[in-house]
C-alpha cells in the first residue's frame, strides 16, 4: 500500500491497529478463561517488531544509493509479526492458573484507549487528504 | 479470522459459563434444606467444571485463522458433579425422613461458601461485559475510519 498516497506511518498505524485487536482478543481470552483450572495467561508483545519495522532511525537497515539495490535489514511494516506467549510473570493459583484479572483488565483499557488513538491519527490524516483534494475547501 | 467477533464469541463464552455457574450456586441456595431427591436421599451440592477451549475448532476454521496455536480461547462448563461431601446428619426424631436412629440427613452446602461463589461469578461475567463492551466499541470506532 505504500504509494504516494499513503506514507509509511498511515501503514505503521493500520499495522498497529490490527495489532491491538489481536492483542484485545488474547487479553479477552484470558479475561474470560480466569477460573479455568489450569489454563495460563497469555501475552502479546508487537512493539519492538513494529518498531524495527518502522525503522525510523535507519539504524535497521543498509542505505542504498539506486532504485535497482537490494535493500538489506529492515523489514515490511505490513510483515510485522506478534509474539504470543505464556506470560512468565504469572502466579500460579491453586489451581494452575495463571491470569491477574486486574492487570488483565487493565490491559484491555489501556489497549482500547490505545487503538482508539491510532484510529483518530489515522482520520486525521484521512482529513488532510481529503483536504486536499477538495482543492482545500 | 482472528478479528473482533472472535473477541466478542470468547467473551460471551466466559458470559455463558459464568451463568451457568450462577444457576448451579441459586440451585443450591434454593435447595439448602431438601431432604427428599428423585435420585432418593438429600439433594447433592452441584458444582461446575469449566475448560477452556480453542476458539476456531473445525478444519475450515483453523485453515483459515491467523491464530493456529490456539491463543484465543473459550471457556465452556463440561460437566457440572456433584458434591462428595457427606450429607450433615441432625437429630430430628419427629421428622418424617429421619431415620431409625431419629437422625435426618440433611445437604451438606455451606451458605457462606455459596454466597463467595456467587460474588465471583457476578465479578467475572462483569468482567467479561466489559471485554465485550471494549470489542464493540473498537469495531464500531473502526468503521468510522476515513468519515
Amino acid at each position: 500500500m505504500s504509494n504516494g498516497i499513503f506514507d509509511k506511518t498511515t501503514n505503521a498505524l493500520a499495522t498497529s491497529l490490527a495489532m491491538r485487536q489481536l492483542r484485545h482478543n488474547v487479553t479477552a481470552s484470558n479475561i474470560a478463561n480466569a477460573e479455568t483450572p489450569g489454563y495460563h495467561a497469555k501475552k502479546m508483545d508487537f512493539e519492538g517488531a513494529l518498531q524495527r519495522a518502522l525503522d525510523l532511525d535507519g539504524a535497521n537497515s543498509l542505505s542504498t544509493s539506486d532504485s535497482q539495490h537490494f535493500g538489506i535489514g529492515g523489514v515490511s511494516v505490513s510483515k510485522t509479526r506478534p509474539d504470543i506467549y505464556e506470560d512468565p510473570e504469572g502466579a500460579v493459583n491453586n489451581d494452575g492458573n495463571t491470569v491477574d484479572v486486574e492487570k488483565e483488565m487493565s490491559a484491555l483499557s489501556e489497549n482500547a484507549v490505545l487503538y482508539k488513538a491510532a484510529l483518530q491519527l489515522i482520520n486525521k490524516k484521512m482529513a488532510a487528504l481529503k483536504y486536499a483534494a477538495n482543492d482545500g475547501r | 479470522m482472528a478479528d473482533f467477533l472472535t473477541g466478542m464469541r470468547v467473551s460471551s463464552s466466559g458470559m455463558a459459563a459464568q451463568r451457568m455457574r450462577m444457576n448451579t450456586i441459586a440451585s443450591n441456595i434454593a435447595n439448602i434444606n431438601t431432604t427428599q431427591t428423585p435420585e432418593g436421599g438429600p439433594y447433592r451440592r452441584k458444582d461446575v467444571v469449566f475448560e477452556s477451549m480453542p476458539d476456531a475448532k473445525n478444519f475450515g476454521e483453523i485453515i483459515t485463522s491467523t491464530d493456529p496455536k490456539g491463543n484465543f480461547q473459550r471457556v465452556q462448563v463440561t460437566d457440572i458433579i456433584s458434591d462428595r461431601k457427606a450429607p450433615l446428619l441432625k437429630y430430628e426424631p419427629d421428622h418424617p425422613d429421619a431415620n431409625a436412629d431419629g437422625y435426618v440427613a440433611y445437604p451438606n452446602i455451606n451458605l457462606m461458601e455459596e454466597m463467595t461463589n456467587m460474588i465471583q461469578a457476578t465479578r467475572s461475567y462483569e468482567a467479561n461485559v466489559t471485554a465485550l463492551q471494549a470489542s464493540k466499541d473498537m469495531a464500531l470506532s473502526a468503521l468510522e475510519i476515513g468519515r
